[in-house]
């Protein structure tokens, strides 16, 4: 029941020579080689509030169990950004086309991923934003 | 100018009842921009030596609120050695032998030094990593 999540990021001209680094990794359980074996599925989310909106409830029984993060920022324009936040912590903004690929260990029920539209205006339109879970606890709630 | 692309891909084909195959790719742009980055510390990697927690990158040597991204992968190959990732003092997850993690970082100052910091689970342990900075 493998998944494998495949990074590659590619320069000619950011340095003096090529930036070509493309990693594989098969989502497993925790410190094991178990595959990860439930996710949410991709699931789609049109934003349009500056505040934040849990994306991700955490889940107690969450803590310290291997699950892997999904999300972009799927607008056109560059300058629409969703800011993403972990317990309360601003992790950083993905910008129109961004994503982001993260372990989640949820370690108390505070640490809900939100997402907020930050610089939405009603003139904007919405910012559409994708995210999936990939993850192994049993009862796992998600909240968009 | 310079050109920097990410690319993910998501497979699998028994996950799910149907097959699972994504493909996301991101151009590194400055913020609100279509200007490439064209900052990078290259790609480097930290050998622990304890358990301790460690500061990989510093959010006080950063430009706040920008549009910086960051490469994680634990090279371990024992599969219960991961490194714990903190931003701003709060857990974000663990990366297992093998994992790789991939996100953007306001290096926030405001408040909390929004520092990136690591745990290794043990000893002797290698993280490979990277920064894609908007200074």
């Amino acid at each position: 029941m493998a998944t494998t999540a495949t990074l590659t990021l590619a320069s000619t001209d950011i340095a003096g020579d090529p930036v070509n680094v493309s990693k594989v990794a098969t989502l497993t359980k925790a410190g094991s080689t178990n595959d990860l074996d439930q996710s949410t599925g991709l699931n789609r989310v049109h934003l349009r509030s500056t505040s934040n909106k849990v994306l991700l409830a955490a889940n107690a029984e969450g803590d310290n169990l291997a699950a892997k993060v999904y999300i972009i920022n799927k607008s056109d324009d560059a300058s629409l950004y969703v800011t993403v936040t972990i317990n309360a912590q601003t992790i950083g903004k993905l910008y129109g086309g961004d994503f982001l690929f993260i372990p989640w260990s949820q370690t108390d029920t505070d640490a809900d991923i939100e997402v907020a539209a930050t610089n939405w205006t009603s003139s904007t339109g919405d910012i559409p934003v994708e995210y999936a879970l990939f993850h192994e606890d049993t009862d796992f709630l998600t909240n968009a | 100018m310079a050109t920097t692309t990410a690319q993910l891909i998501l497979t699998s084909t028994d996950l799910l009842s149907d097959s699972l195959s994504l493909s996301s790719i991101a151009t590194l742009t400055t913020a609100g921009s279509s200007t490439g980055l064209t900052g990078t510390e290259g790609l480097g990697r930290k050998k622990t030596s304890s358990t301790t927690e460690y500061t990989l990158f510093d959010a006080s040597a950063a430009t706040d609120d920008k549009a910086h991204k960051i490469y994680l992968k634990n090279l371990s190959t024992t599969a219960s050695e991961y490194f714990e990732i903190q931003v701003g003092g709060v857990v974000i997850g663990r990366i297992y032998a093998g994992d790789w993690a991939f996100f953007p970082w306001s290096a926030d100052t405001t408040g909390t030094n929004c520092d990136i910091d690591i745990t290794p689970s043990a000893t002797n342990m290698t993280l490979e990593y990277m920064l894609f900075t908007d200074e």
